[in-house]
Order: C-alpha cells, then sequence, then structure tokens
C-alpha cells in the first residue's frame, strides 16, 4: 500500500531523450493507466519506477520515501511484463515460489501466499506444469500470480494483455480490475488499447513525445481534452475537428469557416474567446446525429451531407460524409446498412462541442481542465 | 459454389510424380557406393580386432577373422603394453576437469557478454574469440619453455591448466550467441523477483542454456581425448601420459605386436568419447538447434 511521486522525472539515452520531466502523483490504492502512441516513453516510465532503467534526473518516492538508488527488489514493486517473462524450466509452483526462496521466509508463510494467490487466480490444476503446457490466458495468470505472492506496494503492469485475444483481453481485463480492488494495491498499467485504460483507471496520464499531455478521470479525458492531441487520441473513432475562426454574429459568438457556422454556447465560451481568434472545433462522432435515426440533441446545427460510405458495425453504424474536404464521421445508433450517395441531415449538438486555440493547441478552457 | 474439380487429369498427375520419384534411384546407387568406401576404414577396425598377429600377417586385411576369441589376448596385450589404465585415468582427469573447467568459465564470460553493459564489450569479446583464430600449434613451443621454467611441465596441474584455457574461446562463441537468443525481460523479473547477479546466472540462464553446455562440452571433451600433440610434449612421463600419448609405445616396438593390437588398443582408447556421445546424445542435439526455448 503506498502513493507513487514523480518529480521532474527524466530518462535520457545516450543523447535522446525519452522522458521528459515528468510530474505525477498517484495516491495510495488508486489505479493509473498510462497510455499515449508508440514510443512516447510509456515503458521507460515504467521501467524507471520498477528500478530496472536508471532514472536519469528527478526523484521518484514510494511512500514519501525517495527511492532512486534502491535496487527494485527492496522497492517494494512487481512487474507484470507483456512477454509475462516466466521461467520456463520451473513449473508454476517454482515460478510462484521463486521470489518468495530468495527472500528466505518460512516455509509456512510461503505456503500461504502461493495459496492465496492460486485461489485467486484458480491455478491450482496448473501447479505441476511447465509454462510451455500452458495456453496464453493461463500463463498470464501465472505472470500476475507471481506478482501477487510478493504482496508488494505497487503492481506495474506494462500491456499485459496484448497477446490475448480479443475475448480473453476482455475477460483478464475484467479479472484484473476484481483483482486490484480486492487487494487495494496501487497500481500502473501501461496500455495502448483504449477500452482498457477508459475501464480500468481511476485516472489516465496521457504521454506524448516523453511529456504528460493531461491526467484526470476517463471521464474528465473525455469529456474535457486539454488540448488537440487529447481530443484527438482519446475516443474511437477519433473526435471530428474543423479549424475556422471566432465570428461575432448578431452578438452571438459562433465558429465559422466557409463552409460551416456553428453558434458557440456564450455561458461556456463568452469569457475565453474573443472575435477573430484562430479556433478549432470538434464534435465526437456520436455527437453528430443523422436526423430522424437518434436522440435529436436540443441545440443543434444541421448540415446535409451526401453519405460517402458507412460501416455497419452491428450495434450501431458509422457514416462517412464530407464537409467540403473534411471528411466527417457521425455515429448512428441503429444498425442499418446506408447506401453511398444517401444524403441526410446531420444535427451537430452544439452543447457537446469542443473548441481549441488553434494556435496552441489547448482547449480553450483549459485552466477549467487538469493539465499535468 | 460448386466443389468439382473438372479439367483437372489427376491420373496424369499421379503418374508424373511417380516418375520423378523413380528417377531417384540413380542418386540412391551413387549414396550407396560412397557409403561404402566410407565404411571400409571401420570394416577393417572391425574384423582386425578378432585376429591374432600370425592371422592377420597371413591371409589378406580385408578376410574375414576365423573367430572371435582372439580379441581378448589382443586387448590384454595392449592394455599391459601401453599402460593403458594410468593413461584412461590421466585422460579422464584432463578431459573432464579441462572440458567442465572452460565451459563453466566461458558460460561466465558468455553471460557477462551478452547481459552486462560495459564498454568495450565487442573489443574484449574479439580478443577472447582470436583465441580461436590462430593455429594452436603456435602455442606449443613458448609453451613449453614457458612450463619448464615455472616447473608445471610433466604435472597434471599444467595439463588441466592448458586444456581449460585452450578450450574456452569456442564455447564463449556459442553461449554468447546462444544467451543473447534469451529474453532479457527474464532475467528483469528475476532482478525484480530479487535475485542478485549470480543467481541469474546461475538459476535462470544457465539451465536453459543446458543444450549449448553439453554440446560444447561434449565438443571439448573429445578434443582434449583426442589430443596428442600437447599431451605429447607438455606431459610424456608414465604418470601424468595422456591415453593417446600412451598408445604411442606401439610406434617404436611395432615388430612385437601386430596392427591387430594397435587395433584394438585404439578401440579401447576411443570407445570413453563415444560412451560420452551416448549419454549425452539428446542434450548434444538439442544444443545444436539454432533457437533458445
Ligand atoms: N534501451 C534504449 N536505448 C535507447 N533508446 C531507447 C531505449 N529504450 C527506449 N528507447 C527510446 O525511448 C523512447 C520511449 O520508449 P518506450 O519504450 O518508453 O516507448 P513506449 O511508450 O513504451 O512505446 P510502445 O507503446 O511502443 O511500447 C523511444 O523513442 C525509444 O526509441
Ligand atoms: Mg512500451
Amino acid at each position: 500500500m503506498a502513493s507513487v511521486c514523480l518529480k521532474d522525472i527524466v530518462k535520457v539515452y545516450g543523447s535522446d531523450i525519452a522522458v521528459r520531466g515528468i510530474n505525477l502523483d498517484i495516491p495510495d490504492r488508486s489505479f493509473a493507466v498510462f497510455v499515449g502512441p508508440s514510443g512516447c516513453g510509456k515503458s521507460t516510465t515504467l521501467r524507471m519506477i520498477a528500478g530496472l532503467e536508471n532514472i536519469s534526473h528527478g526523484e521518484l518516492q514510494v511512500d514519501g520515501e525517495v527511492v532512486n538508488d534502491l535496487p527494485s527488489r527492496d522497492r517494494g514493486v512487481a512487474m507484470v511484463f507483456q512477454s509475462y517473462a516466466l521461467y520456463p524450466h520451473m513449473t508454476v509452483r517454482q515460478n510462484l515460489e521463486f521470489s518468495l526462496k530468495l527472500e528466505k521466509l518460512d516455509h509456512s508463510e510461503i505456503e500461504r501466499r502461493i495459496d492465496e494467490a492460486v485461489t485467486v487466480l484458480e491455478l491450482h490444476p496448473f501447479l505441476d506444469r511447465k509454462p510451455s503446457q500452458l495456453s496464453g490466458g493461463q500463463r498470464q495468470r501465472v505472470a500476475m500470480g507471481r506478482a501477487i505472492v510478493r504482496e508488494p506496494r505497487v503492481f506495474l503492469f506494462d500491456e499485459p494483455l496484448s497477446n490475448l485475444d480479443a475475448k480473453l483481453r476482455n475477460q483478464m481485463r475484467v479479472e484484473i480490475k476484481r483483482l486490484q480492488r480486492r487487494l487495494q494495491v496501487t497500481t500502473i498499467y501501461v496500455t495502448h488499447d483504449q477500452i482498457e485504460a477508459m475501464t480500468l483507471a481511476d485516472f489516465i496520464v496521457v504521454m506524448r513525445g516523453g511529456n504528460i499531455e493531461q491526467t484526470g478521470t476517463p471521464i474528465d479525458i473525455f469529456e474535457a481534452p486539454a488540448n488537440l492531441f487529447v481530443a484527438g487520441f482519446i475516443g474511437s473513432p477519433r473526435m471530428n475537428l474543423l479549424a475556422g475562426t471566432a465570428v461575432e454574429i448578431d452578438g452571438q459568438l459562433c465558429f465559422s469557416n466557409d463552409d460551416f457556422t456553428v453558434p458557440l454556447p456564450s455561458e461556456r465560451f463568452a469569457d475565453v474567446l474573443s472575435a477573430g481568434q484562430e479556433i478549432t472545433v470538434g464534435f465526437r462522432p456520436e455527437d453528430i446525429v443523422p436526423e430522424q435515426h437518434g436522440i435529436e440533441p436540443t441545440r443543434s446545427v444541421s448540415v446535409t451531407g451526401a453519405v460517402e460510405f458507412s460501416e455497419m458495425l452491428g450495434n450501431e453504424t458509422l457514416l462517412f460524409f464530407n464537409i467540403n474536404q473534411t471528411e466527417i464521421i457521425s455515429r448512428m445508433h441503429q444498425p442499418r446498412i446506408v447506401e453511398s450517395g444517401e444524403t441526410l441531415n446531420f444535427l451537430f449538438n452544439v452543447d457537446r462541442i469542443h473548441v481549441f486555440d488553434t494556435q496552441s493547441g489547448n482547449s480553450v478552457l483549459s485552466d477549467q481542465v487538469t493539465v499535468g | 459454389m460448386s466443389n468439382t474439380m473438372d479439367g483437372i487429369d489427376f491420373a496424369a498427375i499421379v503418374d508424373k510424380e511417380r516418375a520423378s520419384k523413380q528417377r531417384n534411384w540413380l542418386a540412391l546407387t551413387a549414396a550407396v557406393i560412397i557409403s561404402a568406401v566410407w565404411v571400409v576404414p571401420f570394416y577393417y577396425l572391425a574384423i582386425s580386432i578378432f585376429k591374432t598377429t600370425e592371422e592377420y600377417s597371413l591371409n589378406h586385411p580385408l578376410s574375414l577373422p576365423s573367430g572371435l576369441a582372439p580379441v581378448v589376448e589382443n586387448a590384454v596385450t595392449a592394455w599391459t603394453h601401453a599402460k593403458m589404465g594410468a593413461g584412461l585415468w590421466n585422460s579422464a582427469l584432463y578431459g573432464f576437469l579441462g572440458a567442465g573447467i572452460a565451459v563453466f568459465i566461458a558460460a561466465l564470460a558468455a553471460y557477462g557478454l551478452s547481459r552486462i553493459d560495459f564498454k568495450r564489450k565487442n573489443l574484449w569479446f574479439m580478443l577472447i574469440f582470436s583465441g580461436t583464430i590462430f593455429p594452436l600449434q603456435m602455442y606449443l613451443i613458448p609453451l613449453f619453455f614457458f612450463y619448464q621454467k615455472v616447473g608445471i611441465l610433466n604435472t597434471h596441474f599444467g595439463m588441466v591448466l592448458f586444456y581449460s584455457a585452450i578450450c574456452i574461446p569456442f564455447p564463449v562463441l556459442v553461449l554468447r550467441n546462444y544467451m543473447n537468443g534469451i529474453p532479457r525481460d527474464m532475467d528483469e523479473a528475476a532482478r525484480m523477483d530479487g535475485a542478485s547477479e549470480f543467481t541469474i546466472f546461475r538459476r535462470i540462464v544457465l539451465p536453459n542454456c543446458w543444450g549449448p553446455i553439453t554440446a560444447t562440452f561434449l565438443l571439448q571433451f573429445t578434443w582434449i581425448w583426442n589430443d596428442l600433440l600437447f599431451s605429447t610434449v607438455l606431459a610424456n612421463r608414465a604418470e601424468v601420459r595422456s591415453i593417446m600419448n600412451a598408445l604411442q609405445v606401439f610406434q617404436g616396438s611395432y615388430s612385437s605386436t601386430g596392427p591387430n593390437v594397435v587395433l584394438t588398443a585404439a578401440v579401447i582408447a576411443s570407445a570413453p568419447s563415444i560412451m560420452m556421445f551416448m549419454l549425452l546424445r539428446k542434450h548434444f542435439m538439442e544444443g545444436m538447434r539454432v533457437s533458445g526455448s
């Protein structure tokens, strides 16, 4: 049980800077998820916390204690690797015992811990098998068991589910969440997968290029992305973005470009925007509703568009159309085949608009959202 | 959609396949002839040990022996004449200790080269590896004078020292490549589990290297066992003489013992390394496979 605190953490490989001064507070018992594009420094940060990489600069605290120079075994952290990294020449039991025997715990304590982990993870039938005799999901559970038996202060996961098929991944994801709830251990989890991030996290840390772009609860990040990058990165399909200018029409602040004008709710934007400012607005696909095909928003702007093509996903249909050159995606909550060329009225939900300053890329409401 | 395959003449395809198989008999005949040539020396060896010296000199060398009994006498003569007991003991000592120490040290070096980050790693590796690119005979004369000066000529210690040293580079090459193929995640997991560097080596990396370790051990053991040159020069006294060296007594006294005795001695001398191979065959084949687990 411990909080983890990163202060100005930097990682340099030769002359390449992989992590550029990260500040982060992970409270006790919470579940933090790092997301970001490939190469943004997620694993590097995790490995520094694990003690597998030196920290080039900055301070890492676990429970208020600086652990920069502690070897990983003394940090009270346990890690589940993407490849599982099980010891192939040992049985499942020996894999689980390995750390406990090195710690020289007494026999009864070792038995107790293994028994507990094995029960939670339902590993009983496999104790005497070698890792090569297990399925992917079973190996994954052994890898988690190896972390659990150590009773660490912090769990670290580096894309633990990426080697599993979709169905098993969903199942293990739920299992991980349940496990963390039950054990109440501070957890840091790295993933590419948005669904994992949204469902597992108490708070999400969005990284890019060695920096933190935004930290916040899943709902924060989704509803109030701090900048264009986060807006584009979180949410699938991605948010529709249109660049233009803020203008005043009849005393009403509006977004406008050559093809499209939309009023900006003054209760949210009157104080933060001025006419003439270059802005980019964003609408999530579910906030663009084809007329008569879903719950229509109370305040909306209607745009007529010819559907270029559609994707019927079973429980919903994605509609692709263009506003001038920009491709817009609308999510229709009705599964139905839509023919290409069919013309529909699309209702853009004005109350759910996201507005960013084009130049800086930051949300114009950025002082109202948490930024890392 | 229909599943028929109209227009395909299966009979013709079958005939063509068969014809291409039949052409193989030529290759087969060639193979049989070549193997026969290759087998002759072994045949010669196998029949000669069952002949008496007289029988050997009177008949054609490749003729079959008249009985199996003479082999016992041949063996006894060879054993006493060449003091083969001592020779076998010495060679076993050199083989097990020399190859064992060499492979163990090589494994340590390979671990360092594949796992620990230090400067000029490649230079160190090339330095060790350079031990295998020069002809070994080059070391003979300097080594002789050095051993003489230090006083370890004609000692067990000197021989084990030499064999261990000369047998290190090759296993380093093999084991380093093999260890590079063992995922680093595994050592990292062990490190987080609280293992020290040596524990990782002994408990995690070594157990996954048994294949190449037995393979290189076997190769080095056989080389030491069969070495004649260095054992002749560095250890020529009866107490420290290796088995191959011991066989040389037959060179000077050819008249008193016939080729049948010499060949019997050769069979006895090579039996142990063949037995070693049989015993470790499984691991050896594993070690010859390219990839790790
Ligand atoms: N050992 C290393 N030596 C040099 N550069 C490295 C090393 N490890 C990582 N890097 C670099 O550091 C940066 C961050 O890498 P990192 O592995 O943390 O990315 P990541 O966010 O985990 O990506 P992914 O999602 O693909 O796993 C990358 O640009 C990578 O090339
Ligand atoms: Mg990574």
